[in-house]
């Protein structure tokens, strides 16, 4: 399942689409909301001229309204800036609806303000003959508050649903990641074609060697209880995991005889430190693959593993040509795909700068490596701080 | 039956060995590890019947047969978990075994060949590289195969460096052009009609004359071939002999 909702789709172009429908959408709003105020003030005007203290045309009336709407126009649309900026947009109701508030009294002292001094200075008139300017500017202000905060409102309940609609989207992206990783998880466990082919070299080895059958048996044991447990725990120390691959590698000889040669090297104080479950044995398993598997001579396997960089450093060789690039071929796209996985996984639990990747190590060998960033508290315990300078003790 | 037993791992042919002691008939002649030690066992011990593991190496089983240029022998595959092979051997009821091998389902299977009768003599048979109408040949086009007897194919035809070939209900393309497979077909059997087409003259159906001393020829199934002057002459000499 894949959800290509704007907001969250790599594509540049989408999140330009998205920006431009909400522009839209916005200059719609406020042509509508002003064009309806303009309405209503109009209605006013004429239904109530014969009550207005001041005769005027019909023409400067309209004027004198287009003027307070295009002024308040330009004041709400400026106020989003300083919304942004102020980041507005990401408060709650309670922290927002007192903020709202100020601005929309601040907003409409201006915007009566600029009215009044208008009208007396350009047009020189008083407003009213009967009520005094103090007055009529208190009422002019409370209904441009009213205004102001309608518009306001109007604006982050829209903001507020879509941020609603974002966290929903990007709630459900999740939910899919987790499913996706799970299955992942089910996924990754041992290959069942290994499993049938050990159980059918170990039956072979019940006449010709008992007690290297009977290990055998552990050792499939053991890695099927690993295999089937490692969706429960997320890391395990580097020992456990070699252990267990070391199994798995004893079975391998068991089926490819002299095929399959080993080669160890892991600095001892790797191996307290926690890796993903099964990542060493999805790298293995397709070292074997690749390296054994495919190639009628076979050759060597060589693991090894050390600190370097602040990090754990583990790099699998097998035998063989790097030729991703070119194939199609099913099985190879699946094994990039558990790379990527393997990649995904690690980069989750140990951050940015985990990796996993392919290279042509020499001409015939291919090396896989994973880079597992140390945590500081493990960075602690493997590298003392060097020891302060004994200060002498005074007495 | 003689047998040949194709599998990379010593232990895993060790245990079929232990399997096949059981059912008195079958001898087992020769070993192979890969495909091309396969090869030359095949052609040194004319085995009736051939163990198979598909997972090998290097080519794999279903590679190696398609590649075969002698005619196949009784083949039963073996196979730990493939689920497309498995899912091919399925689809055209082919005989395969799972390891670890099932003893009753092993003797299940040598029972059916048995039935089937022994594959053809090859012992007393001279030496020829065409093949006979009753020899079987391996095609694989993506995930099915199939064992064709080369008295079912009606018609084979050229599509460059591939020919697609004709038979039953299907008509999957082998990856050998129309003039190699010309040259192992029985030209008795066997008409090159034009430069794309080949007919089994056993399915032909219907002949009738042609614009310009041409033929049009009808096979069994419906498929009409255009046979030239030139070529038509040649059909009249075979079929009036």
């Amino acid at each position: 399942m894949t959800l290509s909702t704007p907001p969250f789709s790599s594509d540049a172009a989408d999140q330009e689409r998205w920006k431009r429908a909400q522009d839209r959408l916005y200059v719609a709003c406020q042509c509508v909301g002003w064009g309806i105020f303009l309405g209503v003030q109009s209605l006013f005007v004429t239904v109530f001229a014969e009550h207005s203290d001041v005769e005027r045309g019909w023409f400067l009336n309209l004027c004198g309204l287009l003027r307070v709407v295009t002024l308040g126009l330009l004041l709400t649309h400026y106020s989003r800036r300083f919304i942004g900026r102020w980041g507005w947009k990401n408060l709650g109701w309670l922290a927002l609806v007192p903020r709202m508030a100020l601005l929309s009294l601040g907003l409409s002292v201006v915007w009566s303000g600029v009215g009044f001094a208008f009208h007396y200075l350009v047009e020189g008139g008083p407003i009213s003959k009967d009520y005094s300017v103090g007055l009529m500017f208190l009422v002019s202000t409370i209904n441009g508050t009213i205004v102001f905060l309608s518009w306001y409102f109007a604006y982050f309940i829209y903001h507020l649903f879509d941020r609603f609609n974002r966290s929903e989207i990007e709630r459900l992206r999740l939910a899919n990641v987790v499913k996706e990783a799970e299955l992942r998880a089910l996924k990754s466990q041992v290959n069942p074609h290994f499993i049938f082919n050990s159980l059918n070299s170990v039956r072979a080895l019940i006449d010709e060697d008992p007690a290297r059958s009977r290990q055998a048996v552990t050792q499939l044991a053991n890695l099927l209880r690993y295999s089937l447990q490692s969706g429960q725990r997320e890391t395990v120390s580097f020992e456990d995991e070699l252990a267990v691959v070391n199994d798995y590698l004893a079975l391998e000889q068991v089926r490819h005889e002299e095929r399959l040669r080993l080669r160890l090297d892991v600095a001892p104080e790797t191996l307290n430190l926690p890796v993903p479950t099964m990542v060493l044995q999805t790298l293995v398993e397709n070292a074997i693959k690749y390296g054994i598997s495919a190639r009628p001579e076979g050759g060597e396997i060589t693991i090894s593993a050390r600190i370097e960089d602040e990090a754990l450093c583990i790099i699998v060789t097998n035998p063989g040509q790097l030729s991703f690039a070119a194939t199609t071929d099913r099985s190879h796209r699946s094994t990039r795909l558990g790379l990527r996985n393997a990649e995904a996984r690690l980069q989750l639990l140990f951050g940015d700068r985990a990796r996993v990747s392919l290279r042509q190590f020499a001409p015939d060998v291919v090396a896989a490596d994973i880079v597992v960033p140390l945590r500081s508290a493990d960075i602690a315990r493997i590298v003392p701080p060097v020891a302060p300078p004994r200060r002498p003790v005074s007495v | 039956m003689k047998a040949l037993l194709i599998d990379d791992e010593r232990l895993a042919r060790n245990e079929l060995r232990r399997l096949l002691a059981v059912a008195g008939d079958i001898e087992i002649v020769g070993e192979a590890t890969n495909a091309s030690q396969a090869r030359e066992q095949l052609a040194a011990l004319k085995p009736d019947l051939i163990f198979l593991d598909v997972q090998m190496p290097g080519e794999n089983g279903l590679e190696f047969l398609e590649a075969l240029e002698a005619p196949v022998p009784h083949v039963i595959f073996t196979t730990a978990y493939d689920e497309f092979a498995v899912k091919a051997f399925e689809f055209n009821a082919l005989d395969y075994l799972l390891k670890p091998v099932d003893p009753a389902r092993l003797a299940a299977a040598l029972e059916k060949l048995r039935e089937r009768g022994p594959a053809a003599d090859r012992s007393v048979e001279p030496p020829q590289e065409r093949l006979s109408p009753d020899d079987k040949v391996f095609v694989r086009e993506g995930e099915r195969c199939w064992f064709v007897q080369v008295k079912s194919i009606r018609l084979l035809e050229s599509e460059g460096n591939y020919t697609r070939v004709h038979f039953d209900d299907a008509q999957p393309q082998l990856f050998r052009s129309l003039n190699a497979m010309e040259s192992r077909l029985d030209p008795k059997t066997f008409f090159r009609a034009n430069r794309r087409q080949m007919i089994n003259l056993q399915w032909i159906e219907k002949i009738e004359p042609w614009f310009s001393g041409g033929l049009l020829v009808e096979l069994k199934g419906g498929a009409k071939v255009e046979l030239s002057r030139r070529q038509a002459q040649d059909f009249r000499e075979r079929m009036s002999l």
